[in-house]
Parts: structure tokens; sequence; C-alpha cells
């Protein structure tokens, strides 16, 4: 998958606590799992490893590409597993922290994801994007993901 | 997001709609590239992927003629802003309680 910019996936949210709070979010195993699966190991410097298991099924992994202090943190992204529509890798997150007054605008782009054409090609987006979903809602995905094609899926 | 999800999910119909990105085909043509699908099938994979959206059709004469709505898919994108959204929120509960927190303990030491 290469890398496009006009696909970038783009989000901000402003974080009543400040840059250096918000950072360790990124960068700190123990504070990650706080609002991120439930196993980090993160290496924090350029090619260290950024893996993150979320409910003991499925991980997430990259490798950080570039990390400053308060301000910036860049890392690959994607789902390990055979099949993985999004694989380790392929996609590029970039978070940016911005001080504003006593909070944070904490800014998200996700580069390199499947675009609509690659997302057909995708193998796995039956696999991926309903345990997704459980993921961010922090629930369980389950054991078989297959049942969630036939079951009620949350929007 | 629910019938492109499952629409999407059987590979078959990722197959057929592949097929249909760059051409215009009916059933039968769809069934010919298929050694393993009955046209009965190939027809029902076609109503679930028009229910979804992602393929439009077209009658010529007697022709029912395919074509696949790439638009379809840009609610798989809009689910994964919303997994961005969810996990923001997530990462701003955890860091507003850490800042209460180490703010209670300068306040405490001060």
């Amino acid at each position: 998958m290469t890398l496009n910019a006009t696909e970038a996936l783009e989000r901000e949210i402003r974080i009543a606590a400040r840059p250096e709070t918000v950072f360790a979010f990124f960068t700190d195993p123990v504070k990650l799992v706080r609002w991120k699966g439930i196993k980090a190991t993160l290496d924090p410097r350029p090619g260290g490893i950024y893996r993150v298991d979320i409910n003991g099924r499925d991980v997430a992994r990259g490798e950080y590409l570039e990390i400053t202090p308060y301000s910036r943190v860049v890392f690959t992204w994607g789902w390990e597993g055979e099949g993985s529509p999004l694989p380790p890798g392929a996609s590029t997150v970039e978070i940016s922290l911005i001080a504003e007054g006593e909070g944070t605008v904490v800014r998200l782009r996700h580069l390199g994801l499947p675009d609509d054409q690659r997302g057909v090609h995708a193998e796995g987006w039956d696999h991926f994007l309903p345990r997704l979903i459980a993921s961010a809602e922090g629930r369980d995905p389950g054991p078989d993901p297959q049942a969630m094609q036939h079951g009620h899926t949350p929007s | 997001m629910d019938l492109v999800l499952r629409a999407i999910a059987e590979p078959r119909r990722r197959e057929i709609l592949r097929l249909l990105q760059s051409t215009e085909l009916s059933s039968g043509d769809i069934a010919a590239h298929f050694v393993d699908v009955t046209r009965p099938a190939i027809s029902q994979h076609l109503k679930v992927l028009a229910e979804a959206g992602l393929v439009t059709l077209r009658k010529e004469g007697t022709r029912r003629l395919y074509q696949a709505r790439p638009e379809g898919l840009a609610e798989v994108r809009s689910f994964l802003e919303g997994f961005w959204d969810a996990q923001l929120q997530l990462l701003k509960r955890a860091a507003e309680a850490e800042e209460r927190r180490t703010k209670e303990r300068d306040a405490k030491r001060n």
C-alpha cells in the first residue's frame, strides 16, 4: 500500500490536560493501556516497536518513526495476523500535540489507509471491521469473527 | 454500515466487485468468470451488493448490466473515522484523569 496524503484520515480533539501529560499516553505502556488495549510493548524511539494487544486476540503493531517530546509522535500501524487487510507497517499514524491554554489540541492523521478500491481488494475486511468496532467500543469481539456477519453490527 | 460489511464479507462478492470495478457486466458475464458458482447464486450475490449500494444496475434492452459503485465503500471509511473518534475520547478521559491526579499531588506538596 502506498502513502497518499489525499487519503489521510484526520481527526482532532481538545483535551483538558497539558501536552506533557497527553504525550505520555502514546509512549508509556502503563498509560497507553488506560485508553487502548490490555497490554502494550513500547520502545519509544525511531525504529522502536509499538505493539498493543487490544483484547488478547487482536494485536495492533507498528514501529515508531518520530518522537518529539510533548509535540509529535509518528508510528506505523497495522494489525498482526494472516490475511490482515491492514498489516503492520501498512499505514502511518501521526499525532501532533498543540498546547492551548491549560489544555492540548490533539491532531491525528492516519495515512496509507486502503482507499475505496483497495478496500475491495483487501482480504479480511470481514474479520477486521466487526472486531474493530467491538474493540473501539471496549467490548471483547468474541471468539467467532464470522458471527458478526449474521448478527447486528453496531454503528 | 451493516449491509456494506455483510456484502463485502463474502469473498465471492468481493471478487464480483473487482470484476465490476472498471466495466459493466451482465450476470451471465459475471457467472462466466466463476467455475464453481451457479447463476442463481451470482444473482443472489448481485442482489446483496445492490442492496448495500455497492453496485448499480442499468437495463439495456433485455440485458441487465451491473457496475460497481465505489461511493458505497465511503461508509467503511467513515466507520474508521468513528473508530478514531472513539479512541480519542478514551484518550481524553484517561489524560484528563491523569492531569487531575497530577494537580492534586502538586497542590498537596505546596
